[in-house]
């Protein structure tokens, strides 16, 4: 068994990839996938650790984490639909003014 | 589209990033030895049957787990939710506008243009090309 060393090695390095990603893009697109990132590596933690102790509370938490995920990308998407038709652009920053 | 060429302004963020994992990296190696033994699961038992009987809170599986199935339904509704506000966000009203969510500030938009973009233009302002672009086709 490949020891959970590595799997938190690099679900690490996956979250600070999509840390990386937050901090640095403007892109709406790509802060989408960077939280995405950040999320999977969370559950690569929960799928290694199932393993690991031999219960699959972890692995069946990671599948509802997944579904979260969908919604989260579901709505965020329409946002960005919505962000696109108003201001013309999917910048994060662009969206300053809005208001109720 | 959003410029997003990576430059200098990116150098701050990597450092922290890289920082943060090396500190993550760091107490990872550190706590190497502090997991134990490792238990896995019982030999021959299916993995996907048993997540399964765990979603739906079945007592067959031979693996220890918990029950799920609230979660489950709330995951459900949930779901259901979001798919129901991304339609609501992306759909059009009856008379070729978009929602009002997200406007900016109330302006008013109008046959896949900005109002007021005409305004802007008057005004030299150099946005009125992207405003353009943002259209709802």
């Amino acid at each position: 068994m490949v020891p959970p060393e590595y799997y938190l090695l690099l679900s690490s390095g996956l979250f600070c990839i999509g840390l990386f990603g937050i901090l640095t893009r403007r892109n709406a697109l790509y802060f989408l996938m960077s939280v995405e990132l950040m999320l999977n590596a969370a559950n690569i933690n929960l799928v290694a650790f199932s393993l690991y102790w031999g219960n699959l509370t972890g692995q069946t938490f990671a599948l509802f984490a997944i579904a979260l995920a969908a919604a989260e990308v579901a709505v965020g998407i329409g946002i960005i639909l919505a962000l696109y038709r108003n201001f013309g652009d999917v910048d994060v920053m662009a969206a300053a003014t809005m208001r109720w | 589209m959003t410029d997003d060429e990576p430059g200098s302004s990116s150098l701050r963020p990597g450092l922290a990033a890289v920082a943060l994992f090396g500190v993550l990296a760091a107490v990872v190696l550190g706590s190497a030895s502090g997991f134990g033994d490792p238990v896995q699961f019982p030999a021959g038992e299916s993995i996907v049957h048993n997540i399964g009987y765990a979603l739906f809170d079945i007592d067959l599986g031979g693996i220890p787990t918990e029950g799920f199935l609230a979660a489950f339904l709330i995951i459900a509704i949930a779901l259901d939710v979001a798919l129901d506000s991304a339609v609501y966000l992306a759909k059009r009203e009856d008379d070729g506008t978009i929602i009002s969510a997200l406007t900016d500030g109330g302006r008013e938009i109008v046959d896949g243009d900005v109002a007021g973009a005409a305004d802007r233009e008057v005004t030299g302002s150099t946005e009125t090309d992207e405003t353009e672009q943002g259209g709802d086709r």
